[in-house]
């Protein structure tokens, strides 16, 4: 699997987990918690919130090696904020268009990024 | 600057800021650390969705640690995490200013032999020109130089 291919596969999966952790944060937020504390019944932030538990391992470890091969440095704001993205509610749906625009976008198209890398690339 | 050698490369994790994201590291970790500990503590008092936490957490400070030695790493081998050139960039400042770097790439090889002054293809000596391919080598290498020592963020801008 070349390096474009594998580039396009981890964009994807960051996408799928993105939307996944996002919807599950969401149910866990304005619909299980509520429930726990209006109607005293926790069951469902039992199941809602592991599975979010879960879902956000996953996307924590998909996103992070999908923001390496957008050429994305590692303790830049925009990773950090790209990580916990899927800890806020309805902040990942916002993040995945943003870094969308902003490093996918251009990753994709072979733009290079910084001056220097570049005119290294010309040569 | 360009090609400093292995210890100095390693002092740069010693300066003011660096210990504080070192001791941000360590408390983040340890905290993680912690609300495992607390976590199991919930768990074995009867709370059984405490039993997720209590391998989430662990789970968390391991890829905090994980993500430092990637931080570390991309900081003492700027280029890495590119693409497969890494000497060339880390050369450019200097290269830009010497004749040697014609094949470098499309847009410093001018630069570079207008700022040089001596017989090129161009053969113009204009003033204002110079200036300007001057100006554009000061800002190549400002940029090089920002990639290195601030290129943990220049994802921000």
């Amino acid at each position: 699997m070349d390096a474009d291919r594998l580039r396009a596969v981890m964009v994807r999966a960051y996408r799928v987990m993105a939307y996944l952790t996002g919807t599950m944060l969401i149910i866990l937020c304005f619909v299980a918690i509520p429930l726990q504390v209006l109607a005293h019944s926790d069951a469902m932030v039992r199941v809602v919130g592991t599975a979010h538990g879960v879902l956000y391992m996953v996307y924590l470890v998909v996103a992070f090696a999908m923001t390496r091969l957008v050429r994305m440095r590692t303790a830049s704001p925009g990773t950090v904020i790209v990580l916990a993205a899927g800890t806020v509610p309805v902040l990942t749906f916002v993040v995945e268009r943003w870094v969308t625009r902003r490093y996918i976008a251009p990753a994709l198209a072979g733009a290079p990024e910084p001056a220097p890398a570049r005119a290294a690339a010309g040569g | 600057m360009s090609d400093a050698p292995v210890p100095s490369r390693w002092r740069v994790l010693l300066t003011p800021r660096w210990i504080g994201w070192h001791l941000f590291a360590v408390a983040a970790v340890a905290g993680m650390a912690w609300l495992g500990d607390w976590q199991l503590h919930r768990a074995l008092a009867g709370n059984t969705l405490s039993w997720a936490y209590t391998f989430e957490w662990p789970l968390f400070a391991i890829f905090g640690v994980f993500f430092w030695v990637k931080t570390v790493r991309d900081e003492l081998r700027p280029a890495a995490a590119g693409d497969a050139a890494p000497a060339t960039p880390a050369r450019l400042p200097a290269g830009a200013a010497s004749p040697g770097a014609g094949d470098a790439g499309d847009a410093a090889p001018d630069g570079a032999a207008g700022q040089d002054g001596a017989g090129d293809d161009d053969g113009q000596d204009g003033g204002p020109e110079a200036a300007e391919l001057a100006e554009y080598n000061a800002y190549l290498a400002r940029l090089h130089r920002e990639a290195r020592s601030h290129g943990r963020w220049h994802g921000l801008r």
